[in-house]
């Protein structure tokens, strides 16, 4: 039944090439529908997977599901409309790749075995690469071309590290299945030569695919082209895939006794990518470009504290649901803004609050949860990471993690209140029909409920998923 | 005695010379694809033990890695009738002396590696790490987005040759994925390509510039 999880999808995805075009859009829901049923059930009764060698139900997998699954259902409904107001060309390949890419998603998160994580890491690209070439336009075919070119070869490095891993076992004289939860029992007895340079491999491969700077280039192209709903995918749960696949061997680090070692190469990176975004973020021009680059800052926050440890690795999951719910609220925004005025420019853009009234009120909030304002949870999930560093003494990066998301406010905000209050002269394109607000509303009301009350059984999840890197209080 | 391996990764390595001085693309793809057979029948030389599923894998890789992919590339160029070029930044002489030096560095570097394999092939690692960057060269050094493909194919190749003879556990399943990898990989690319050509009539990715900060 673990199996089930992504065969439906993928047997639905594979149907809907084949429908007459408008068919799409109620498979696409029943679908979501179906699989955040199955995520629930798999939730509650975490069975054991028909190939043990290969898939299995983990802790931090099972975070990851939910959070693909909840995602997808309220953007498969956001899409019924987004279809219908946007002109696509084949719509059935634009469905069918969304449900591959859901299959593939969840199969990331399902899989133990090294190799079949690598395989389903690539898959995605594969599945999504459609999806950013749907208006089929010069500059979409660039940022597909980049997209499949630099991740292929992000993933291809990614594989290089899975191989080294192995050999990391062979040179240890270790026999056990090439899985993550096996690994974790004879982690040290691994050659560690070897799996510090299968780290760094897997580190630059999944993070070129999870938008790590310096490998971020393709990331505000594909998610400026690619159409909302696909972009709110792309940001909301494809990064978390590829962050899962360098948690997971995080995990593995520490069981070997060599945490130390990959933290400080995650704060690196994770401080890296945060000043990157900073830089770039002051002088954006187009809103889903803007987006894109906080997509960059919040997973440079996520790897710094994770790689910080303790309450910080907490904070980091933490910010990963929220960012998660809130970015991909914000990215169906943006579908609308597009829609409304037909420009993805900002200074095409103003009085969105008077003009565009449902869709402000979810944009605004977005902004405000994913720059860390309470009662949002990346508030609480950042004020983790910064307690975290204080008490581990890391002060200097402590500083540019805090300078850096002052100056990130600081160039967000300026843009947002363009877009919210300046005067502008054209007239709103579309109506603003409920079920293009609602899944945003329901999104940002998820991870405000989740700021103040975390039900019991996600909480022990969060703490078993990282009970071996020493995360929790 | 030289081992029969060690003579066939010094064909890798004259192949690796020969895609870096080549302008043409018929010729690189021809470089790339002898490249391709090559590394796929390593395994056979190697000494371990064989199963009759193993042969059949790795004959299955040889026939898609040396003929089948250079093949659909081959056809796809002819088709469209690109631009026979490759567009270098960096020249072809410039090129082949990066090669020859990242040579002699992959050789220098590879003893340092504690690999019991190492004592009996001399040149497997120093021919692993000179495909792995010099297929990164490729990407980097040339505008065309074939021989951008290609680049990456010879990426793949190293993999290969550090999963097949290295890691003894997990043979197949990363044949597999390094399979998949190529086709699945490169026939996305073919199809961005075709519509690269029909958008720009060119694949020359000087043209991809519109995106940038």
């Amino acid at each position: 039944m673990v199996e089930l999880v992504f065969i439906a999808p993928m047997l639905a995805g594979i149907v809907a090439f084949f429908l007459p075009p408008t068919a799409g859009r109620p498979l696409l829901v029943l679908t979501g529908a179906a699989h955040l049923a199955l995520s629930i059930l798999l939730w509650a009764l975490r069975p054991e997977a028909l190939f043990p060698a290969y898939f299995a139900v983990t802790p931090e997998g099972l975070l990851s599901l939910l959070v693909i699954s909840l995602l997808f259902f309220l953007i498969a409904i956001y899409t019924t409309a987004y279809l219908k107001a946007a002109e696509i060309r084949s719509e059935n390949i634009f469905t069918g790749s969304m449900l591959l890419f859901l299959s593939t998603m969840t199969m990331v998160t399902l899989s133990d075995h090294i190799m079949v994580m690598w395989i389903a890491i690539e898959a995605t690209t594969l599945a999504s690469a459609p999806l950013i070439y749907t208006h089929r336009s010069a500059a979409s075919l660039e940022a597909t071309w980049k997209y499949v070119l630099i991740c292929s070869v992000g993933i291809a490095l990614a594989l290089l590290g899975s191989v080294f891993i192995t050999l990391s076992m062979d040179v240890g004289d270790v026999d056990v299945p090439v899985a993550f939860s096996s690994l974790m029992g004879v982690a040290q007895q691994l050659d560690p030569l070897w799996l510090k340079t299968g780290f760094v491999f897997i580190l630059v491969g999944y993070g070129t695919k999870m938008g790590l700077a310096p490998m971020h280039t393709w990331l505000p192209d594909a998610h400026s082209e690619a159409p909302s709903p696909a972009s709110a995918l792309l940001s909301g749960v494809l990064l978390n895939c590829a962050y899962l696949g360098i948690f997971k061997t995080n995990k593995v680090m520490h069981a070997a006794g060599l945490g130390d070692f990959s933290g400080t190469i995650l704060m690196t990176f994770g401080l890296v990518s945060i000043l990157a975004a900073a830089t770039f973020i002051l002088k954006q021009t187009e809103y889903k470009r803007l987006l894109a680059y906080s997509s960059i800052e919040n997973m440079g926050i996520i790897a710094f504290g994770t790689g910080i440890g303790g309450i910080g690795a907490y904070g980091a999951v933490l910010c990963l649901i929220h960012h998660s719910l809130i970015k991909s609220s914000l990215f169906l925004c943006s579908g609308n803004i597009l829609l409304g005025y037909g420009n993805r420019l900002i200074s095409a853009t103003g009085q969105m609050a008077r003009r565009m009234p449902k869709t402000f009120v979810a944009f605004f909030g977005g902004f405000a949860g994913i720059s860390g304002f309470p009662p949002f949870g990346i508030f609480i999930g950042e004020l983790f990471i910064i307690m975290a560093a204080f008490r581990t003494g890391h002060y200097l990066a402590v500083g540019l993690f805090v300078l850096s998301l002052c100056v990130i406010f600081a160039g967000f905000a300026r843009h947002v209140m363009k877009i919210s209050f300046d005067d502008v002269d054209t007239t709103i394109q579309i109506e603003e029909t409920s079920i293009m607000v609602w899944p945003q509303y329901a999104l940002l009301t998820t991870s405000m409920v989740l700021c103040f009350w975390i039900p019991e059984t996600l909480y022990q999840t969060i703490v078993q998923a990282l009970a071996t890197t020493g995360g929790g209080f | 005695m030289i081992h029969p391996v060690d003579s066939l990764l010094a064909l890798v390595l004259l192949s690796v010379l020969i895609s870096f001085a080549s302008s043409r693309l018929p010729t690189l793809i021809k470089a790339v694809a002898f490249q391709g057979v090559v590394v796929s029948i390593v395994p056979f030389f190697m000494g371990h033990d064989l199963t009759v599923g193993g042969v059949v894998f790795t004959l299955a890789t040889m026939v898609i890695r040396g003929i089948g992919i250079p093949l659909c590339i081959y056809l796809a160029i002819k088709k469209v009738a690109i631009k026979r070029e490759v567009e270098p930044i960096i020249g072809y002489n410039a090129s082949l002396l990066a090669g020859l030096l990242l040579i002699v560095a992959a050789a220098f570097v590879s003893p340092k590696f504690n690999l019991p394999q190492i004592s009996v092939n001399a040149l497997l690692l120093p021919t692993a790490i000179t495909l792995l960057v010099a297929g990164m060269f490729l990407l980097m050094a040339r505008r065309n987005a074939i021989a951008m493909v290609l680049g990456y194919i010879m990426m793949e190749n190293g993999i290969y040759v550090v999963g097949t003879s290295f890691s003894l556990r997990a043979h197949h399943i990363v044949e597999f994925g390094i399979l998949l990898d190529v086709l699945a990989g490169v026939m996305i690319m073919a199809i961005i390509l075709q519509n690269i050509k029909q958008t720009f009539d060119d694949v020359d990715t000087a043209h991809l510039r519109t995106l940038k900060e």
